[in-house]
């Protein structure tokens, strides 16, 4: 049993707590170099092709007029009323969820299965749900089935062909497909609820809804706000498939959010200068709300 | 976050508490209920009823709207190059998911357990890429992957999808590790380990159930994307299904009914990946507030 | 197998932080060493430095002549047992015992060989198959020792291997790895807080204490002869019992005032102490079994009541205060007595069938040959070496 010190590699000098950090270093490098390579370094690039003129090959230095520009340009303008517009769908893509996770609590014959099927939608691709509400809202689609069905034979939408109503649409489309996750979300906070606190409230003579006031509520308050950060950044970034399958960015430019313009902008027109300036507008909004989300990590830390 | 930390056990998972059902409620009530929750089951079985009903037509008979027929599936290989669609997409979902697991796997054990000097803030700068959406950076992202030469096969939407999903995977091992002893790892060195072998032959085999969660999640994200496999695979020969689905269907000229037969059919390994691992998943959307 | 020396290895944490202090002790190869202390004594931090989990800061550590400072743990050739066993939570018994055979590279046959011999010696052979898991804590313990018995390492390590069984299965793993150790003849340093541990299963017992070792000795010289108080505060339960007083030493005996009465010693310690010849004072430590109950009669005796009583089954503490209590128990070192002092003055230990009750008046007098004089302001013992 001789010990490796005579015949010792220059290495093995090296501290102990140093050979750790070595070997910590280089274990986190392939990720550190990922992240930076295809994330950090694009967003630098994106700061300096934003005060460029750009078409992916060779790029002329505007200055800071490229913004002017692109503050006068009424489809950005558009777009984030879009944006802020679908906004109103936030608090139905969380009361929904959030009555159905109660209704699932209370654990009726059959709640495993109930859960299954509610969540089933979100293991689908947004692309194959927006093929799927398409059918819904086309002229010939179930929206005006029921609708005749209910007696009014002579009604027919389209939603999604006209500007008034396809925005109404996708946010409708949008707030159908947050359900599952944010179901999923509010079910598991409500597992972690100590039942003997709802069953003490109801001892001391609380009715139903004021254990839901005072005890549930307040206890899901954190699963409520993370599911406002994820349904917010849904929202900024997610709904490109829905977008694109379904409306195109239009009728006109009336269902043409920022990231459908980034695209558009970019690809459609070529316009790759503007489109990465616009994408350091989107960066800057869910940088607004990615901060809110961490400090939510950070104080459960 | 404690639930995942802790090696699975059968009465562990965090939806599924060992609460009885409630007896107080009335019959009616009990009914109520029951129908309601019929009634939410049959809204979100809509897509895929839809689904069904509209691929079991011809195009005539989608448009006349009765009759059923097996035409639409027989046709679909013909407009839809399903076989290879599906296979483009396990490849890239796959690579990605083990770039993902073999970048992420040794981060979260460096952050976690051999802290370097700035490995804090490190860590801050990757979890916060988590909130970057890729739109943000398209253009930039675009250029330099095709400058690359890497759109040409699968490696770009690989990569991209990669750079994607590593920084939630190195937050959610690293939050795995800390819950492991270090004793555990040091139990290792002393018994003869490397770093590297502490690496593959301890923390590996600990992380199952993250490296089960990570697969899980990122499977379904990456097999229903569509942005990058649009951009990033430039050949139509190697495009992902969704994609495939998603240019036909903007398309505009594609048979309704074939467009649904391929949308089941895409839909389909998601899903049963889904209600094969749906603890997973939820384990991984509440990491970092479930305790 | 090997001997390990510690040469004024310092531990220092951050800036400022001195976790272990120019330690220096050497252990023979085949020695079971103790290292006991209370918490943040910097004997875990000592262990861990001679596994090579934790930088030396200076000095120099070396098992069996070599320095080891800058060797990684895997070329230590040592075995660690952890408090928290840190048994492999995906490996069955059998897969953690054989893990570093398995890493070594010997054979499998090689390590079946040896894996089941380990059981044997562990009574684990029934339970090789199953997780860590599905054992009790006991058993876990075993296969925690097993783990390090399976190497025939140069040395163990133990950092507090029992503190997470119940009182009775230390007991019994106390005796069954200082059976082990023996047999095998590996040096050990084993960690510990419990100074029942240290007394029962080391060879010589190392007492640190905020970084710095304070004694090493034989497990009885230390009880026997304290180099400190804060060892001879430690070491036994209940602890010594250390008062403050007047001790004059005459002609043909020492003179000992405990408040306003006196007790005389053996001349003896005159010649054995470094006594001062003014008569000021010292801290008198007596152990709680030297403290005896007699009759008022008898001379040299200290009048006292009993202000608390413990019945343990076996024998009784007795909590007695000096009835003219001027005395002040007292201490250069306030760290060791802050627990003596809110207690009565002197402790006795007393046999099972000795009747007393609270308040009884008792005559008590001191084991002559068993006294311990410790200087008042640096609290180091008085015995001349």
């Amino acid at each position: 049993m001789n010990v490796v010190t005579s015949n010792a590699p220059r290495v093995r000098r090296m501290t102990l707590r140093r050979r750790r950090q070595v070997a910590g270093f280089l274990f986190a490098l392939p990720a550190i170099a990922l992240v930076v390579g295809f994330i950090g370094v694009p967003i630098g690039q994106a700061v300096y092709y934003s005060f460029t003129q750009w078409n992916g090959l060779t790029s002329t230095w505007i200055g800071a007029s490229t913004w002017t520009q692109a503050f006068h340009n009424s489809n950005l303008w558009t777009a984030l009323q879009n944006n802020a517009l679908l906004l109103l769908a936030v608090p139905f893509a969380l009361g929904l969820p959030l009555v159905i996770a109660v209704l699932l609590h209370q654990r009726v014959a059959g709640w495993r299965i109930f859960r299954s099927i509610y969540f089933l939608p979100t293991a689908i691709s947004w692309v194959v749900l927006g093929l799927v509400a398409e059918r819904f809202f086309a002229y010939q689609g179930t929206l005006n089935s029921i609708i005749h069905a209910l007696g009014f034979s002579h009604v027919n939408t389209n939603m999604l062909g006209y500007e008034s109503t396809a925005l109404s649409a996708l946010g409708i489309t949008f707030v159908f497909t947050m359900i599952g996750t944010n179901t999923m979300l509010f079910l598991t906070g409500l597992a972690t609820l100590d039942p003997s606190l709802e069953e003490a409230a109801r001892i001391d003579g609380a009715g139903r809804w004021r254990i839901f006031r005072s005890i549930t509520l307040p206890h899901l308050s954190r699963f409520i706000q993370l599911a406002f950060v994820m349904t917010v950044i849904a929202l900024f970034s997610a709904l490109f498939s829905l977008i694109f399958v379904m409306t195109g960015g239009g009728p006109g430019y009336a269902t043409t959010t920022m990231e459908f313009l980034i695209y558009q902008t970019g690809f459609n027109q070529g316009d790759f200068g503007t489109a990465a300036l616009y994408g350091l507008i989107l960066f800057v909004l869910t940088g607004i709300v990615g901060v809110v989300q961490l400090r939510l990590i950070g104080s459960n830390e | 976050m404690t639930s995942l930390l802790t090696p699975p056990r059968a009465s562990d998972s965090p939806d599924e508490p060992t609460r009885p059902p409630r007896a107080t409620r009335s019959k009616l009530g009990r009914w109520a209920l029951f129908f309601a929750m019929i009634v939410i089951a049959v809204i979100m079985l809509y897509p895929f009823w839809v689904m069904i009903v509209t691929s079991l037509k011809s195009e005539a008979q989608f448009l006349a709207g009765q009759g059923f027929s097996w035409l639409s599936w027989k046709n679909l290989s013909a407009t839809i190059p399903i076989g290879q669609e599906v296979l483009s997409s396990t490849i890239v979902c796959s690579a990605s998911i083990l770039v993902i697991l073999l970048v992420g796997l040794p981060a979260g054990f460096a952050f976690s357990k051999l802290r370097f000097r700035t490995s804090t803030a490190v860590f801050l700068v990757i979890v916060s890429a988590m909130m970057v959406p890729l739109q943000a950076i398209l253009m930039p992202e675009f250029v330099n992957v095709t400058k690359l030469g890497l759109t040409g096969g699968y490696w770009g939407a690989i990569l991209v999808y990669a750079a994607l999903g590593t920084p939630f995977s190195v937050f959610l091992f690293t939050t795995y590790f800390r819950g492991v002893p270090d004793e555990l790892i040091e139990a290792g060195i002393v018994d003869g380990l490397g770093y590297f072998g502490a690496l593959w032959r301890l923390v590996l085999p600990i992380a199952v159930p993250a490296i089960a969660t990570v697969t899980v999640l990122q499977f379904i994200q990456i097999w229903d994307d569509l942005l990058v496999g649009l951009l990033f695979i430039q050949n139509t020969s190697e495009r992902p299904i969704t994609v495939g689905l998603a240019v036909l269907a903007a398309g505009r000229t594609t048979s309704i009914p074939e467009l649904m037969a391929g949308s089941l059919i895409s839909a389909l390994p998601a899903m049963l990946v889904y209600l094969g691992f749906q603890r997973y998943l939820v384990k991984g959307l509440t990491m970092g507030i479930d305790r | 197998m090997a001997e390990i020396t510690f040469d004024a290895v310092t531990k220092i944490f951050g800036d400022d932080v001195r976790a272990v202090d120019e330690l220096s002790l050497h252990v023979a190869d085949g020695e079971f060493m103790v290292l006991v202390g209370p918490s943040g004594c910097g004997k875990t931090t000592a262990l861990r430095m001679l596994a090579g989990l934790e930088d030396i800061t200076s000095g120099s550590l070396s098992i069996g002549g070599a320095v080891v400072n800058n060797v990684l743990p895997k070329d230590r050739d040592v075995a660690m047992v952890f408090q928290n066993y840190a048994l492999y939570p995906h490996m069955s018994v059998e897969k953690n015992i054989g893990f570093a055979l398995k890493i070594r590279g010997d054979s499998k046959s090689e390590i079946k060989r040896k894996v089941e011999e380990a059981a044997a010696t562990l009574h684990l052979t029934d339970y090789l198959e199953r997780r860590p898991k599905a054992l009790s804590g006991g058993q876990r313990q075993r296969v925690a020792m097993g783990r390090a018995i399976v190497r025939s390492p140069r040395a163990f390590l133990m950092d507090e291997p029992l503190s997470n069984l119940d009182a009775q299965l230390r007991v019994e793993m106390r005796l069954e790895i200082a059976r082990i150790q023996r047999i095998l003849g590996v040096a050990t340093v084993y960690v510990t807080h419990d100074q029942v541990e240290a007394m029962t299963m080391g060879d010589r017992v190392a007492v640190l204490r905020g970084g710095r070792l304070q004694q090493v000795d034989t497990p009885q010289d230390l009880y026997d002869h304290p180099i400190n108080e804060f060892v001879a505060g430690f070491m036994g339960s209940p602890p010594m019992n250390l008062v403050r007083c007047h001790v004059r030493p005459g002609n043909d005996r020492v003179e000992v005032d405990f408040g306003d009465q006196t007790v005389e010693l053996p001349w003896h310690y005159t010649s054995s102490h470094e006594l001062p010849a003014s008569g000021l004072d010292v801290v008198v430590g007596v152990r709680p079994e030297d403290v005896i109950i007699t009759d008022a009669s008898s001379p040299n005796t200290i009048k006292t009541r009993v202000e608390r009583r413990e019945a343990l089954g076996a024998e009784i503490l007795v909590h007695l205060t000096h009835l003219d209590s001027n005395a002040d128990t007292a201490s250069s070192d306030p760290g060791a007595l802050r627990d003596i002092s809110r207690r009565a003055p002197l402790v006795a230990k007393m046999g099972p069938r000795v009747h007393v009750a609270v308040g009884d008046v008792l005559s008590v007098q001191i084991s002559p040959e068993h006294a311990h004089f410790f200087d008042a302001t640096t609290g180091v013992t008085l015995r001349r070496r």
